[in-house]
This record gives structure tokens, sequence and C-alpha cells, in this order.
């Protein structure tokens, strides 16, 4: 019976208005998953309402991992040899992503992660290009991640707020593996000496010993790297007045529903996103983000704004490739100059270490810090776009 | 002798089937039941234990795990051929195996149970410490895969299931199998009758251990991909124990039948999304209330057990 | 100082383990059930809460009602939709009822535990606190919150304790842990006792979970875990013995908080997991379980 099925699915032939279909694979139950679809149908809807890709419209064909490797390396198989898509936006877990990236080398199927942040998917493609060309890193990653959080404690913490010291606080986990390793050497450099390495297990539930012991060793700030966890050490962190700000990556801190999940425990964290709805990085944020908002009823994560930049690259780098062919579609894409949500986005060449990642720096991306205040989340940093003050609850203790 | 020729009455045409199906069937399908052949290897191990020698393993995943990291960090660090890794992945699955077992089969019941999932979880924490040569829960990426080609991949895993399940198959229904069942049924009356009860089930978890580990380590070869949550998660495990139960305990070819019907389940599911997973428990549910036998348990049990 | 944190932080935590394990073992005991349904009926009893007082504005005591009500509710259908029939199902031979109950609760578990990653997504929710606020113990800064979750939690063992010592029911509970058969001889309706031991279970995971989503939050994908803490704190203290439970749940608690100050927070869970393992190979029974 499945086999009929099957048969019957891959027969219709090939015709020149045919869509073009992008397959993205993510974990829909996650704000942060959802967001991944969500937005690259809306990027989809707008091409296609401008006419598509030569007269070719965009088809987005989805699939839900479930946040596993498993799941997401069959969707993947499925996507290219079944439902034929031509590229694919995946994931943004590093296992994932991972896991399916020699598999784009194997398959010859164009790929790109919106969200994930290990190192290891541009070392790949610098260290293998011949058959790994075909991955492309949509996200920061780690390392570029920690220096952006450097810069910004430089300005904010060090000189406007004379902090001296920080501990560094890391859910140990592959991502932040070299994250810590540049935290440790930047943030000496920006002017805040690190006391101590706090390493926990992403199963953490109960976060108090943890803050209990950084507060023992007095430092100014908490410099944080979490993903897995968020809400939990978030909320208590306040029951417990930890009287320490909390400053860097909190990956599920950029969910617009973060603050309702935590009971407004997030008022005064500081955390690093690549776009805010309340800023005008580029002149497409607002617009992306408030429209986002009005469909689908929530501000979108971090990985929404990348997904909806990354449909708009790859309907790009097609139309200038002038062919579905994924070693055209990659020449094409490695070309990409394209101003999106984030910023203007450009890849690195296979030289650079962060091949196929990309370019961060002023005029390129840059990141931000944004900051819960009231239920809303303000960007702080940097100075050119922020849209509001530093502000902490009356708990911290800001060094005088 | 009856009831063996009625089982291959049954299988025989359906692997006739099976074997032609690349002839008329997409990519994607077959990868499918590729999975879903190596946990049917999975399932058949364990439905071994469990169902003959009467022991819970919580921790099917313990084994698989071993099996497959043995195998995917030979291949990774040193780039052991795949045949090489897969030896020695099965090796260490059965040596990790006599390790869990000596001490653990002296316990019945719950306590044998938990000390099995234990070892899953500790396990897992040891891969997530040692992330440095792990890769931790991200895993490790394998340079050499089975085979690209979905058709290559579809045979080794079908050739692979139909051995491993004939030879269990063979030892469920010779002597051993029935010494294990009745040991399993009544330990004290099975050892009063002079057999080594200890031995028996000793081999018994050896062999599952064996073919648990093999199909790990051919897993990860044929994912090009080892990690915590594809082989050694608390949820594979849970999936496994799920097919045996839903196909038919003690039946062997059952296990098979509920592994690939789960992963196929999930899929043809697939349009609800997130809701997947729900249906496919609440039918996995209404099956085990209901038809308790499981799939097979009927067809299989001629003379009427159930 | 280190010392006195580790007191009162373990204090806590060891607390609400204790209660989350008292239904579980409570079930075992009386019916040799193992419900691997738990950890998911914990969750469904905060989030509920959590989504009670959050959506219809209710304030935190009608959503802490509304998730125990919302356990007691998945309790009831764990024994009469799956437990009972399987007892009393005549296809299922005697020796093999305990993998089906198992199998089955476990599925049961993971349709809630997906129903509530449907409905609500898997993102952790934290149930607004009864009360706000810090109070210092002996220099030690501890959140109010931590202290109600405390007594709470030893106010739903006392009570227990009480209907099972001092009144009639209660004592026919204990009854039927010890010999189920001589209570039916008395006249007892054992499926009655069960009915009641179900109810208490489904108040006392419900309570645990609204206190554990208040206290440190709770994610549908925590179910798996809350299972197999509950489970691993029930096996060390002796299947069964409510007691044995209590002190596990001490032991467990203190020796995760210890681990994490005194050695690392990234292997927390380790020394309980060996612990475990030494416990069941040299006494199976656990430490006051009787064999």
């Amino acid at each position: 019976m499945l086999g009929v099925f099957g048969l019957a699915l891959a027969v219709p032939a090939a015709q020149a208005a045919d869509p073009i279909k992008i397959g993205v694979i993510a974990e829909t139950a996650a704000i942060s998953g959802v967001g991944i679809p969500n937005a690259a149908k809306m990027a989809a809807e707008e091409i296609n309402a401008k006419g598509g890709i030569n007269g070719r419209m965009i088809e987005i064909v989805d699939y839900d991992d479930h946040n596993s490797a498993v799941d997401a390396v069959r969707a993947f198989q499925r996507a290219a040899q079944q439902d034929k898509v031509v590229a694919v936006i995946a994931s943004y877990i590093s296992e994932v992503v991972l896991a399916l990236e020699p598999w784009a080398g194997r398959l010859k199927m164009p790929m790109i992660t919106p969200g994930a942040a290990s190192n290891d998917i541009t070392k790949r493609v610098h260290d293998d290009y011949a058959r790994m060309k075909y991955v492309f890193h949509g996200y920061l990653a780690s390392t570029q991640i920690a220096d952006i959080v450097c810069k910004s404690a430089k300005e904010l913490l060090a000189h406007d707020l004379h902090m001296k010291t920080s501990v560094v606080m890391s859910e140990d986990a592959a991502w932040t593996i070299p994250l810590d390793e540049e935290y440790l050497k930047c943030l000496p450099a920006a002017g805040l000496k690190v006391l101590d390495h706090v390493r926990l297990s992403p199963d953490t539930t109960d976060f108090t010993p943890i803050f209990n012991k950084i507060e023992g060793e007095k430092p100014d700030v908490m410099i944080t790297g979490i993903s897995h966890v968020g809400v939990q050490p978030t909320v208590q962190w306040q029951q417990e007045q930890v009287p320490i700000p909390m400053f860097g990556v909190s990956s599920q801190a950029t969910n617009s529903t973060f603050w309702k999940d935590t009971n407004g425990a997030t008022e005064g964290v500081i955390f690093n996103m690549v776009s805010a709805p309340d800023v005008a990085v580029t002149p497409k944020t607002i617009p992306f983000a408030t429209k986002y908002h009005q469909k689908y009823g929530n501000l979108p994560g971090y990985a929404a704004y990348t997904s909806y930049d990354d449909v708009y690259m790859w309907a790009d780098a097609i139309r200038r490739a002038g062919s579905t062919d994924p070693d055209k579609i990659v020449a094409a894409m490695e070309k990409t100059d394209y101003v999106g949500t984030i910023g203007r986005i450009t890849f690195l060449p296979k030289e650079d270490t962060f091949a196929h990642g990309m370019r961060i720096g002023p005029g390129y991306i840059t990141g931000l810090m944004v900051q819960w205040q009231n239920g809303q989340p303000v960007t702080v940093w940097p100075e050119k776009v922020a849209t509001g003050k530093m502000k902490f609850p009356s708990f911290i203790k800001l060094p005088q | 002798m009856m009831q063996r020729y009625r089982t291959a009455l049954i299988v025989l045409p359906v692997l006739v089937i099976l074997a032609l199906l690349p002839l008329g069937v997409g990519g994607y399908i077959l990868g499918l039941l590729t999975l879903g052949y190596y946990y049917a290897v999975f399932s058949m191990s364990w439905d071994l234990l469990f169902g003959f020698a009467g022991e819970v393993n919580f921790g099917p995943s313990f084994l698989i795990g071993v099996g497959a990291y043995a195998a995917a960090l030979l291949n990774h660090y040193w780039e052991w051929p795949i045949p090489l890794c897969l030896a020695v992945g099965a090796v260490a699955a059965v040596l990790a195996g006599v390790a869990l077992a000596v001490p653990a089969l002296r316990l019945t019941g719950p306590y044998f149970g938990l000390v099995t999932l234990v070892a899953v979880l500790l396990l897992q924490n040891v891969l997530v410490l040692f992330a440095g040569v792990t890769g931790g829960e991200i895993g490790l990426d394998l340079p050499d895969v089975l085979s690209i080609d979905a058709n290559t991949n579809y045979y080794y895993a079908l050739v692979f299931m139909v051995i491993s399940g004939g030879i269990l198959f063979g030892l469920s229904r010779s002597p051993v199998g029935l010494i294990l069942q009745a040991s399993g049924q009544d330990a004290i009356e099975a050892s009063a009758l002079g057999f080594n009860v200890a031995k028996h089930k000793l081999t018994a978890f050896c062999i599952s251990a064996f073919f648990s580990g093999l199909s790990g380590a051919m897993l990860v070869f044929y994912l090009g991909t080892a990690s915590v949550g594809t082989v050694v998660d608390i949820a594979v495990g849970v999936n496994v124990i799920i097919a045996a139960v839903l196909g038919g305990r003690r039946t062997i070819i059952g296990a098979a039948v509920g592994a690939v019907f789960l992963i196929g389940a999930g899929e043809i599911l697939r349009p609800l999304g997130q809701l997947s997973t729900f249906v496919v428990a609440a039918v996995a549910l209404v099956v085990i209330l209901f038809f308790p036998g499981g799939f097979m348990g009927r067809l299989l049990h001629a003379e009427g057990r159930e | 100082m280190l010392a006195l944190q580790i007191l009162i932080d373990g204090f806590a935590i060891s607390s609400l383990y204790a209660l989350g394990a008292t239904g579980f073992t409570l079930i075992f005991g009386v019916s040799g059930v193992l419900n691997l349904s738990h950890g998911a009926i914990m969750v469904v009893a905060a989030v509920i809460a959590w989504w009670v007082a959050e959506a219809f504005n209710t304030g935190p005591y009608l959503g802490a009602m509304a998730g125990v009500l919302a356990s007691l509710a998945c309790a009831f259908v764990t024994y009469r939709v799956i437990v009972r029939p399987i007892q009393d199902s005549r296809a299922i031979p005697r020796e093999e009822k305990e993998i089906f109950v198992l199998t089955s609760t476990l599925l049961w578990g993971i349709m809630l535990q997906e129903a509530i990653a449907y409905l609500f997504t898997s993102n952790p929710k934290t149930v607004r606190p009864l009360i706000e606020g810090v109070v210092p113990i002996l220099g030690v800064r501890t959140p109010l919150n931590e202290v109600l979750t405390a007594a709470l939690s030893w106010a739903a063992i006392g009570l227990l304790y009480l209907l099972v010592n001092r009144t009639r029911t209660g004592k026919s509970l204990l009854a039927a842990s010890m010999n189920p058969r001589g209570l039916t001889l008395l006249g007892f309706e054992l499926s009655r006792i069960y009915v009641l031991v179900w109810a208490i279970y489904g108040v006392l995971a419900g309570i645990a979970g609204v206190l554990l989503g208040a206290f440190l939050g709770v994610s549908s994908d925590n179910a798996g875990l809350l299972t197999a803490s509950a489970f691993s704190i029930v096996v060390l203290g002796g299947l069964g013995s409510v007691s044995g439970s209590l002190i596990a749940a001490y032991v467990v608690g203190y020796l995760e908080t210890m681990t994490a100050y005194l050695v690392s927070p990234s292997i927390r869970t380790v020394p309980v997991l060996l612990l475990l393992v030494a416990v069941v190979y040299v006494r199976p029974q656990g430490l006051l379980g009787r064999r």
C-alpha cells in the first residue's frame, strides 16, 4: 500500500511553472523553533506576491524534527530524495545541524542554519571545502557571539557602571566550549577580571547552589552562556534576589513569551540578540517584527529573523544562478550581499576559519544587547540604535 | 513442527515482498524502512531477554549506545574500516553487557529494571562529561557511511535484520530458548530440574547485547552521526520496549513488526506535526489494552496461549 | 556559612522530592503498581496551575487548586482506564501484568507530555509563587517561597500520616499494603481501597507538581526525569516503604546539593546514580524495605 502511494507521489513530471521548493526542518514545539517555518512561510508569501523567482512560486515544505538528529536526517533525506527541494533551512540546535552537515555534502543539497552556534559548522566547511561547501552558517558562531558580548560589556559594564570583576556561568554543552574559551580571553581584555568559571549541567533544575557559590565570590556581574536552560535560572535568580546582574547569552530570553513564562522575573536581564523588534537595525527589521506579530500573535524569536532572511537569500541566489543546480546555487550564494532584518549579510570566503559564516563588524552584522524592562525588550547597545538605558531591579547591587 | 511451518508460511512471502520493494518504491520510504529494520533488531534483542528470560531491561539503549559509540569513536579518530568498527562495537556491547549483567542478574523485577535504567543515565553523563572526546550532546560525525544510495542501504539493513532475526528466532525455539522460558516463568522450578538458570540468563543477555550493539553500530554508519539523542537517550529505549510489546512479546518476529510499525506510523502521521507522537502513543496504548498479545501474538501462538 | 547554606537549600529541595515520591511509593505499597506516568502527571498539575492563573487572572490560589484537580483527574484516568483493566484482564498472564502496567503507564505519560507540549509548548513555565520576598535564616538569604515549599510539603506528608494512622479508612489502606487477601476476607472491597489510594496519590502528585512549578519551574520535557527521580528515591528507600522514601529523598536532595556546592554543578546527579547502583547491589530491598 505504502509503496504504491510513494510511487504515485514521485510521478508528476517537472514543468517550468512548478514551484521551487525550499525545505524547512525545525522543532515546532519550542517557541524559538516554530519561528523558523513561520518566518520562512512569511518570506515565501511575500516573494510569491511579487511574482516569485522568475515566475516560479516558492513553496515551503516544513518538517518537524522533534529536536532529534535522527528525525532531522530522515527529514533531510526525504526533502532531498522525494520532495525534491532545492535548498534547506535547518534547525537552531547544533547537534542537529552537525548531523545534517555531512548529508548536505553527500546529497549535494544547499543548506543554511538560522540559529545553531557551534564553531564546527564553519570549521568543517573550511577543512573540507570540496565536500562541505553546500553548508552556510546563517547565525553567529560561538566565538563571534562571545566577541560581541565582550565588546558591549566593555562599554556598558566596565565603562558606564565601573564594573571590574565577573564570573562566567555557562551550561555544559558543546556550543559553549568555544564561547567560554573566548569569554576567558576577551573579558579581561574588556576590563572585567574573571573570578571563576562555572559550568552547569543542562538538565539542572535547582540553581540555588550555583547562585550562592557565585555570590560568595563577589563578582560585579555574571556573564551567561545559556540556551537549554533559561526560564528556571532566571526565576530563581529573581526569587532569591541574587544581587548580581546577568549579562550575556540567554537564548530563551529572546522569546517574546519569556516575560510571561517567567512571571516577569526576567526584569533587568541583559542578553545578546541579532535583531530586536524595536530597533531599526535595517529598514526591514521593524516591518518584519510587526507583521510577524500580527500574523502569529508573538514577537519573533532570534531564529525567526534569520530564517526570514534565509528564504530571501536562497531566492536571490537561485535567481542569480538562473538555475536550481546545487553547485550553481552555492556559487551564487557565496556572492550574497544582502541587507536583511539582522544587518548586511555577506559570507566569509573558504580561506577564512569561519568559511561560509557571516561577516561581523561595523557595517555588517553588529549584534545587539537587549534588556527586559517592564515586560518589553529594550535595546541598550550599541549606543547608535539603543532605545533605552540600562535599568536594574532594586535587589541588584551595582558597584559604587 | 506445525508452528514452525506456520511461521515460515507467514514470514517468507513477506520477506520476498520486502526484498522486491526497491523496484517500486521511492528512496524516502526505503530510508524509513532502513531505520525501521535497525530498530527491529533492537526490539528483537530486547524480546529475547524479556520474553524468554523474563528480565525487564529498561536500558536497551545502554547496550545500543556502547556499541554505537565504540564503533563511532574508532572511525572518527583512527578511521578504522567500517567492518572492523562494527565488530569492535558488537564486542564492546557484549563486554559492557556482561559487566552490567553479572551483578544485576542477581536482582529481580523492578530492581533489575532500575539498574539497567541507571546504566543508561550514567552512560549519558559520561558521554557529556567527556564532551572533548565524545562530542558531548552534539555527537560525533563519521567520515565513512555505509552508502549514500538508498537501495544499497536498504539491502544492508534488510539482510542484517533477516540474519539477526533468524538467529534470535532460532535460539528462542531451540532447547536453550525453552530452558530460558521456563526459568523466566519459574526460576526455582527450573533450577530444581537441574538447569543452571543464571548461566542461561547471562547467555541470553550476551546475545541480546551482541545484536543490540551491532545494530547500534550499523545505525550510526547509516546516519553518519552518533549522538546521545540518536542511540543513548532513554526515549530510544522506550521506543524499543513499546515496539516489542506492541508487536507481541515472546514472538521475536512480532518485535520486528512493532518496530517497523512505530517508525512508519510516526511518518504517516507527519502532517499532524507535533501531535503525531501523541497519536502513536495512543494507538500503542489501545493495542496493548485491547489486544495484549500484540500484532503477532495470535498469529504465532497457534496453541492458544493467550 | 557554606555548611549552613547547604543545610537550608538542601532542605527545601529534599522536602519536595519527599512529597513527590510519597504518592509514588504509596501506590506501589498498596497495589503493587509502578506508575511511570508520574512525572507527566506532576507536569500537568504545574502547567495547568500556571495556565489558569495566567489566562483567567485568578490569582495563585485558584490556579494551584486547578492544578491539583487536574492531577487528581489524571490519576483517576490512569487507574480507571489503564491500570484496572490490566489487573482485571484474563488475556494477560499474571506474571506479565507488571510489564503491561509499566508499558501502558509509560505510554499514557508520553501522551500527557505531548498534549502539554502541543497545547502550551515545551517552554518551561513557572507558577507564580504564593508569597514573594526573602527572609534571612541564620544569615542565609532564603526566598519565602522556598520556606513555604518545605512547609507545605511537610504539611501534606503530615496529613497523610494522620490519615493512615488515625482513621479507619487509613488503617485499611495500611492493611491492604501488608496483606491484601486477608483484607478481602474481612469484608473490605479492595477496589474501593485502590480508588482511595489513587485519589490520595493524585492530590499528593498535584501538590508536588504545583510546588515544583513555583519553586523551580517545569517544562513538559522534564516528565521523564521526574519519573526517574521518583523511581530512584523510592527504590533507594525500599519499594513501598513511605518512611524509607522520606529518608531517601533527603539523602538524594542533600547529596545533589553538596555535589553542586563542593564539587561541580555539572555532575550534580552522578553521585546519586552511583549510590543507587551500590545500594541496589548490596541491599536490594533498599534502606528500609521489607523483603
